[in-house]
């Protein structure tokens, strides 16, 4: 299968090729043209030393500014620095947990060893570490200088940085583990400029990144025992060998991005795939795996093209020419599911069952991010929800669709097996967020969250929730348009939440700023039910009626007559959020009844008189609100079925009898 | 060799468990009282959740991961934290003593009838390998033998499961937080797999170390009455240090074939497919018989220890009594002339 592959791609390189000899300079010009104008570009030249776990580098910044105001300062984010010591703000906030346990006393920095402009002019002198989120004096993760010539509006300057980041053990995103290298966040980088100052938020725990784009030339300068085991952000455009013949120079180009990782690996295996579908825009996938994952190779490359696909029929083609998959090695998890433009680092296991959906999920899910942290790249400081929860919205459709149900698994001693149990999506991917749905409002900076618990939850899963909820009630095609509305026109624009809000009224012509109200900004829980259905057999009408003018004991014929059935059904709020919902009443003979009730008031009733018989009442019968804490009480049946309660009984108790006999053969 | 006598021994095992089906019996009528104590929590729990709910008439068949989750997030009380106790026992870092304070309603029940079951597994044993013995047994035996040997054999029980315990603690937990740094440097997936299958193994090698050495002396305490207690002890630790290979290998057969058992019931899975596969008395009765073949198997493998120690190949680890005098024949038919 992946020899098949490697002809594909053989061939089409063999292509490639040949356009180039036959003139497509033109048809590459156009290609690697700016998507976007540039802001912040960035030459760079480093040198990786894997004795020392060091990176030196030469960076040229190119930057303008493209605000109204002139600045006589530049802020730089130095993310490595949140590794230099425990008293950092990401270990201060982490309290030196990392993504898969305690983070290792392996330390990371960067150093900034020379900064002039153009005409030589030494930044250094002004250079100063500021701690603009919580004053922390011991965090070095954003550092400022000042210009001694304001930078006008619309003015370009540049800035010759030389660094040295010394790589700590991988604990959290980046860094090394034996000959592993994933490098990230790894060189000097500026913030972003705003009409009302700098964007440049330090390095916390619960965050991500936000940055301006620009254009990528790096020449990554590693041993040659790496050869053809790079991958970066971007395109390779050229392999030479360095003076001395023991190194190779890598050199990886990207327009229009607004970051730039790389990794190496001798042990990787190289994999190399092809994206095309009528309609969406080509690109080159290059897997690089572990040996041990061998035979996933297939099942990473369908997934990603699928979210190239999925992703690209609702949000627009993705533009790069390049997507580069990483699966970390065992040991350095904490570098997997991480996304960069045009480069995600995976993960799966030895053992990883084929109805469960990993690595498929998180292929799928940090392809995503292309779209929400690449291309409208959102403030993950300041609304993280904008990349990590739309994205898990768009995962699970993406995964829904082009996997069916997940399963969940049963790890037993490090080996997973699969449950036949369906995990359906959305809401059973993302049932992390109830238990939590009252402990924090949902729209909160990222490290301001409450805790670790809260942050995950609300970020990612309560966003995907109100959005497949939204979704439900808007019908899936106006979402649809909607999203592609606040894709394309906020592509390479840092939109926030209201520009997504406008967008959903521009598409429904409605206001629905109401619904984000009570879901994005607030912390209350969702939790309609049927408290009541009951029908009894109507009584018989007795007592004094007027007959002739006269009051006379016993009911006129047509009333005495009446026959039927009494129903009550009372539904109820019991989450403090309110909702629109509909109320269904399904009665004997196939009639029903269907409303749709405000939700507004604690609780409403419904009365029948005389009617046929109640059978059940259902509260969001087609399943829309998947904000529901608790749907399991949305339905009540008047008779009893008592036939799932002693199935579950019986095999209760055989399961307690085995598990007697059990806990009784050891002694 | 050993493997084709340790065969025998539980084959023969097996031979006089079955034909001896009312210790089997014994066992299933304990087990089920224990249990049936859970069935009231069990079932109003379920009644009152699903019986009126939209969502019951959808779990007749198949579990609902949704129903499970909110269960018990809606009602803490209800198990507490057993589920994760429960997988917690198969994971790497395993369970720790603490995590029993996180135990709620039916999760806690549950362990407190664990315990009471290790007692009454005392019992059992007594009545089981007393009965063994006797060829003309019956469960008026049971009951005897069950309640003399009690004492002794609660103490060997309560012994056997602090060693057990301590084993885990000290060949699995203790082992898994000494390597967890050092399992993250590895290559290799694989071999932090591979490591970890050691781990396991070497658990289960000492477990079974225990359970072997405590069921040698239960059966050689019942076999040679003519010892002292302590002299019975030490013959029995002996008699398992002396064949360890059969008893491990009678161990093996008996462990073998329940698997086998569990493989069956899980492939077929009677369970599943609702009142469309069986109705729900059939499945209660398959349920029930299920669990009294894996007794009979149980029963055989403790009458395969006793076999393995005390009757093949030697008899030394054994007490046979001397045979009662036999009356002689009446000399008329001794002095019959012969022919």
């Amino acid at each position: 299968m992946l020899s098949a592959k490697a002809r594909g791609s053989a061939r089409a390189g063999a292509c490639a090729a040949l356009l180039a000899v036959l003139g497509a300079p033109l048809l590459l010009h156009a290609q690697e043209a700016d998507l976007t104008p540039p802001i912040a570009s960035y030459e760079i030249s480093c040198r990786l030393d894997t004795d020392k776990k060091v990176v030196e580098g030469t960076e040229l910044l190119t930057w303008t500014n493209r605000t109204s105001r002139p600045t006589d300062t530049l802020r730089f984010h130095l993310y490595l620095n949140a590794f230099r010591n425990t008293r950092s703000t990401l270990w201060r906030e982490s309290r030196g947990e990392g993504r898969d346990g305690p983070m290792k006393e392996s330390w990371g920095a960067i150093e900034i060893l020379r900064m002039t402009l153009e005409d030589n002019t030494d930044l250094l002198p002004t250079f100063s570490f500021l701690s603009p989120d919580d004053g922390n004096p011991d965090d070095r993760t954003v550092a400022e200088v000042r210009l001694a010539r304001p930078v006008a509006p619309g003015q370009t300057i540049r800035v010759s940085i030389d660094f040295r980041s010394k790589l700590p053990r991988v604990s959290r995103r980046t860094g090394y583990k034996g000959d592993f290298y994933l490098v990230a966040q790894w060189f000097p980088k500026v913030g972003v400029l705003e009409e009302n100052g700098w964007n440049c938020h330090q390095f916390h725990a619960s965050s991500e990144f936000f940055a301006d784009f620009g254009n990528y030339d790096v020449s990554i300068d590693v041993p040659i025992r790496f050869r053809g085991k790079v991958g970066a952000t971007g395109k390779q455009v050229e392999e030479r060998a360095s003076a001395a013949g023991d190194r190779l120079i890598y050199r990886f180009r990207q327009h229009s991005v607004h970051d730039f990782a790389w990794t190496v690996q001798p042990e990787y295996l190289v994999v190399r795939d092809h994206f095309h579908e009528a309609g969406l825009h080509d690109a080159d996938i290059t897997l690089l795996l572990q040996p041990e994952h061998a035979r996933q190779a297939e099942r990473h490359l369908r997934a990603a093209k699928a979210a190239l696909s999925g992703y690209g029929r609702v949000l627009g083609p993705y533009p790069y020419d390049t997507l580069t998959i990483v699966d970390p090695p065992w040991g350095a998890r904490a570098a997997g599911g991480m996304e960069y433009p045009t480069f995600i680092t995976a993960g799966t296991s030895l053992s990883a069952p084929a109805s469960v959906h990993r690595p498929e999920g998180v292929t799928i899910h940090e392809f995503g991010h292309q779209y929400f942290y690449g291309l409208l790249a959102s403030n993950e400081f300041e609304e993280p929800y904008l990349d990590e929860g739309f994205n898990t919205y768009m995962t699970d459709r993406v995964l829904a669709s082009a996997y069916g149900p997940n399963h969940p698994v049963l790890s037993v001693f490090g080996w997973n097996f699969a449950l036949g149990i369906d995990l359906h999506y959305p809401v059973d991917a993302n049932r992390r967020f109830f238990p939590v749905a009252t402990r924090d409002i949902h729209a909160t900076w990222s490290w301001r969250y409450r805790d670790r618990q809260a942050y995950g939850p609300l970020v990612y899963s309560h966003t995907a929730l109100a959005l497949a909820t939204l979704e439900r009630l808007l019908g899936t095609n106006t979402m649809d348009r909607a999203l592609r509305l606040y894709a394309d026109r906020w592509r390479f624009r840092h939109p926030h939440l209201p520009d997504f809000v406008a967008a959903v009224a521009e598409t429904t012509g409605r206001d629905w700023s109401w619904y984000f109200d009570r879901t994005f900004f607030s912390s209350g829980s969702v939790d309609y039910a049927v408290d009541q259905a009951e029908s009894v057999p109507s009584k018989p009408t007795k007592g004094l009626f007027e007959k002739d003018g006269k009051l006379s004991e016993g009911p006129p014929p047509e009333l005495a007559s009446a026959r039927g059935w009494d129903s009550v059904v009372t539904v109820v709020r019991r989450g403090e959020t309110a909702l629109p919902v509909e109320v269904l009443l399904r009665f004997a003979g196939g009639k029903s009844f269907r409303t749709l009730w405000d939700g507004q008031a604690r609780w409403t009733r419904f009365t029948v008189s005389r009617g046929p018989k109640l059978i059940e009442a259902i509260v969001d019968p087609d399943e829309k609100i998947l904000l529901d804490a608790n749907r399991f009480n949305n339905g009540r049946r008047v008779d009893g079925d008592p036939r799932a309660a002693a199935r579950w009984t019986s095999r209760a108790v055989y399961w307690v009898q085995n598990q007697i006999d059990f806990l009784t053969v050891a002694w | 060799m050993s493997a084709r006598h340790s065969l025998r021994c539980f084959s023969r095992g097996l031979a006089l468990s079955l034909s001896k089906p009312y210790l089997a019996v014994s066992l299933w009528l304990i087990q089920l009282l224990l249990a049936s104590v859970l069935i009231l929590p069990i079932s109003n729990a379920l009644h009152d959740e699903l019986d009126h709910s939209v969502a019951g008439s959808r779990m007749v068949a198949n579990p609902d991961a949704g129903w499970w989750e909110t269960i018990q997030r809606e009602h803490p009380d209800l198990l507490g934290k057993f589920p994760d106790l429960a997988s917690g026992l198969l994971t790497a870092e395993g369970v720790k003593s603490s995590q029993l304070g996180e135990l709620r309603g039916i999760g806690a029940t549950s362990v407190a009838l664990a315990m009471l079951g290790v007692v009454l597994h005392a019992f059992a044993l007594g009545g089981i390998f007393g009965t063994l013995r006797e060829p003309q047994a019956s469960l008026v035996t049971f009951g005897r033998e069950g309640m003399r040997r009690f004492p002794p054999f609660l103490a060997i029980t309560l012994a056997a499961l602090a060693a057990a315990l301590f084993a885990y603690r000290w060949v699995y937990l203790e082992t898994g937080i000494a390597l967890k740094n050092r399992m993250q440097e590895l290559d290799t997936e694989g071999r932090a797999l591979m490591i970890m299958g050691v781990r396991v193994l070497a658990l289960l090698l000492v477990l079974a170390a225990i359970k072997l050495v405590a069921d040698a002396v239960r059966a050689t305490w019942v076999a040679r009455p003519d010892l002292p207690p302590i002299s019975r002890l030490f013959t029995g630790v002996g008699g398992s240090l002396s064949r360890p290979l059969r008893l491990f290998g009678v161990l093996f057969w008996y462990v073998a074939l329940t698997a086998i058992l569990y493989l069956v019931w899980l492939v077929a899975d009677p369970s599943a497919g609702g009142e469309a596969r069986l109705a729900l008395v059939p499945l209660i009765l398959i349920q029930q018989v299920f669990v009294f073949m894996r007794l009979l198997v149980k029963v055989g493998y403790y009458a395969g220890v006793s076999e393995a120690l005390s009757r093949d190949p030697s008899p030394e680890y054994s007490y046979v009594p001397t045979p009662s005098p036999v009356p002689s024949e009446p000399p008329a038919a001794a002095s019959a002339p012969l022919e």
